[in-house]
């Protein structure tokens, strides 16, 4: 049986040049824009950078206001519900289902946006 | 020895899973993004076995030990990051096309020089994270059997290197959404069988902690590093070579790798640079971590930083650009909020029965290791001893997956921004920062992990941030407002971390925020980035290059940008 003969890719001297020099990093371009895109991106970048900035003002009310609350309310942690100090369970466990709620919001909003 | 088992079985199943992951790897861009074919439930599982780290499955519980309930704003913070991730940059960024940040940054605003400064952040980031977790791995292996600390660090070293350099990213796409299953599995049943097991009276003493100021009973402390305790009673405790030490009041240093019985009774010392563990304070929700006086503000800096830090991760924001677009992206933000809110319910549980169980971890400032100290407490027979191991495997698991994680951007780093290269240098490289790593980690076994940990976040979250948030959003950003506010954050930051390091004690306030620098160093790197943009002015292409981070892909030609044949104008 005649052995078959090796595979090789045919290539162009250029072309194993350049995988000879690696290329890794690619070539920066000048970004393009079709108009009718452009007209499009901006509309969206509008109107996700409004929903950005009320997600952004609930997320800070959480992370600011807690805080806040605690600091203004030490008695929390003297209050007692079914033995266990009010204030621990506000700060252990309450802040998760919150940010849950509002991730599934902000995603939901994000996505109505580009399909709207 | 069984928890030498569950170790070799986490390093067995990561080897496999990451081996398996080899088949058709051939570029680049498939080692350092798994060629941008994952879905988003897998991603975020992923993502979220890269974040939990050393510090969250460890960490937070022995915060909580220490510093008191208030320390559950660690958690919060990290969880916080995914959201701000996913309002701000995840979809975007994953839109830019590029690989790493250095890319974005390079991609965004055509700077070579931002593209090195980038590369030599996301060094400095990778050092400040990747070293405490090669330690952490050698402190548990040497605390749960006889291992001296070196093996332990040669082991997470090795595995690291042989999966990366093998399998790359997509193996570690694999290796992470099991480790996140595992670590969710390991850290959820043992703490419902430890408040199961723990009975009625240790349940009532957690939720009303007492001041820990006399031993309750005859109570050995083993000293992992060096600690000054500052007693206050003449006490006799007896060492671990069985003599008795009369310790007089005063200073007393005590030498890592010694240990002693405090007899039941006495009056617990203090540790010198540790505030008491008053019951009071303790149970105060508000972090005050040195005692300093300022509740409020160190809640909040911790919060900035932990928050804004996770949104300029490398190995995390690399993670992004693994989804095939940018709404996939947008998912996996959303997913991980969810997988690591369920994670994040349970510290909080290790940390108060902790409290309760073993106070006296405090005294030899290694309460890092209360999850695995806990099991023995409630359990001293066989089960106990399976709970250790499955915690141990569980933390084990933690190390594995954040410095899989972090060698990989470290070694793109290098190989990818700072050199140009292929393959087989990246390969090389991962095998070579995987290596520098475990130097760095073998003289390291003192260091403070939740304090270094932090520092990380603060440095990305004074860095990164600041890039992406205006590269992503303001149309005016310029490359040389850019290199400004990095420079700037990333100098002011270091600057407070080495005054903390190496300057006098500063009380207050002013203490406070040299060791959580976030809530001043975050804005004025935001400031210098705006300002020094303002005087200048952006190129005509400027508009254009944000405008298309927003525009969603059925727009955009093909995937991850113009097809390769497209125009081209202007070169390197």
């Amino acid at each position: 049986m005649p052995q078959r003969p090796r595979r090789v890719t045919v290539t162009s001297p250029q072309t194993r040049l350049a995988h000879a020099r690696g290329r890794a990093r690619g070539r920066w371009r000048v970004p393009r824009l079709d108009p009718a895109d452009a007209d499009r991106a901006l509309r969206l970048y509008r109107r996700q950078r409004a929903q950005a900035l009320r997600a952004l003002a609930a997320v800070l009310a959480l992370l600011i206001g807690l805080p806040a609350v605690f600091a203004l309310w030490p008695q929390a942690q003297e209050v007692r519900v079914l033995g266990i100090p009010l204030a621990w369970p506000l700060l252990a466990w309450l802040p998760y289902p919150a940010m849950m709620l509002l991730a599934r919001w902000q995603l939901r909003r994000a996505e109505r946006v580009e399909d709207g | 020895m069984g928890a030498l088992a569950a170790v070799a079985l986490v390093v067995a199943g990561t080897l496999v899973i990451g081996l398996r992951g080899v088949a058709a790897m051939r570029t680049t861009s498939d080692f350092l993004v798994a060629s941008r074919r994952v879905s988003p439930l897998l991603n975020s599982a992923a993502v979220s076995g890269e974040y939990l780290s050393a510090a969250s499955f460890l960490g937070v519980a022995g915060l909580v030990v220490k510093d008191g309930v208030g320390a559950l704003w660690y958690p919060v913070g990290f969880t916080a990051g995914y959201i701000a991730m996913l309002i701000l940059v995840a979809a975007p960024l994953r839109r830019s096309g590029a690989l790493t940040v250095p890319d974005f940054a390079e991609a965004r605003l055509r700077s070579p020089l931002l593209r090195r400064l980038s590369a030599a952040v996301v060094l400095v980031i990778g050092a400040l994270y990747v070293v405490p977790q090669f330690r952490t791995a050698g402190l548990v292996l040497s605390a749960v059997s006889a291992t001296p600390y070196w093996v332990g660090v040669v082991i997470a070293g090795f595995v690291v290197s042989v999966t990366l350099a093998l399998g790359g990213m997509r193996a570690a796409t694999y290796v992470q959404a099991f480790q996140f299953g595992l670590k969710l599995l390991l850290f959820i049943v043992p703490a419902v069988w430890l408040v199961v097991l723990a009975g009625p009276e240790v349940r009532h003493a957690a939720v009303h902690p007492v001041d820990f100021t006399r031993f309750a009973a005859d109570t050995p402390v083993s000293f992992q590093v060096d600690v000054t305790l500052v007693v206050e009673e003449p006490t006799r405790v007896r060492t671990g070579e069985g003599d008795v030490l009369r310790l007089r009041p005063g200073e007393h240093r005590m030498a890592g790798g010694t240990s002693a019985v405090f007899p039941e009774g006495a009056r617990v010392p203090e540790v010198r640079g540790d505030a008491p563990l008053d019951a009071q304070e303790w149970a105060r929700p508000l972090l005050d971590q040195e005692g300093d006086g300022h509740p409020l503000v160190g809640t909040w800096a911790v919060l900035v930083a932990t928050a804004l830090g996770t949104m300029g991760l490398p190995h995390i924001l690399m993670r992004f650009h693994t989804s095939p677009d940018g709404r996939a992206a947008r998912r996996t933000a959303a997913i991980t909020v969810a997988l690591l809110g369920v994670f994040y319910l349970f510290p909080g549980v290790y940390g108060v029965l902790g409290r309760v169980l073993v106070p006296e971890l405090y005294l030899s400032t290694a309460t890092d290791t209360v999850v695995v100290a806990l099991p023995a407490q409630v359990d001293t027979g066989w089960a106990g001893a399976l709970v250790t191991a499955l915690l141990t495997m569980g933390a084990f698991a933690a190390f594995l997956a954040t410095s899989l994680g972090l060698v990989l951007v470290m070694a793109g780093a290098i190989a990818h921004d700072l050199l140009p290269g292929g393959l087989r240098r990246l390969r090389v490289t991962v095998v070579g920062v995987a290596a520098g790593t475990v130097l760095l980690a073998l003289p390291a076994a003192g260091i403070d992990v939740g304090v270094v940990v932090t520092w990380g976040f603060t440095v990305a979250a004074a860095t990164f941030c600041p890039l992406l948030v205006l590269g992503v959003w303001w149309p005016r950003l310029t490359a040389s407002g850019a290199v400004a506010g990095v420079l700037t954050g990333l100098l002011t930051t270091l600057g407070a971390i080495a005054l903390a390091l190496f300057g006098p004690p500063l009380g207050g306030l002013g203490g406070l925020l040299v060791t959580q620098p976030a809530l001043w160093t975050v804005p004025l790197a935001f400031a210098a980035m705006a300002g020094v943009s303002l005087r200048g002015r952006p190129p005509s292409w400027s508009r254009r290059a944000m405008l298309r981070l927003h525009l969603d892909e059925r727009r955009l030609e093909g995937p991850g940008g113009p097809p390769p044949g497209g125009r081209t104008a202007g070169g390197r």
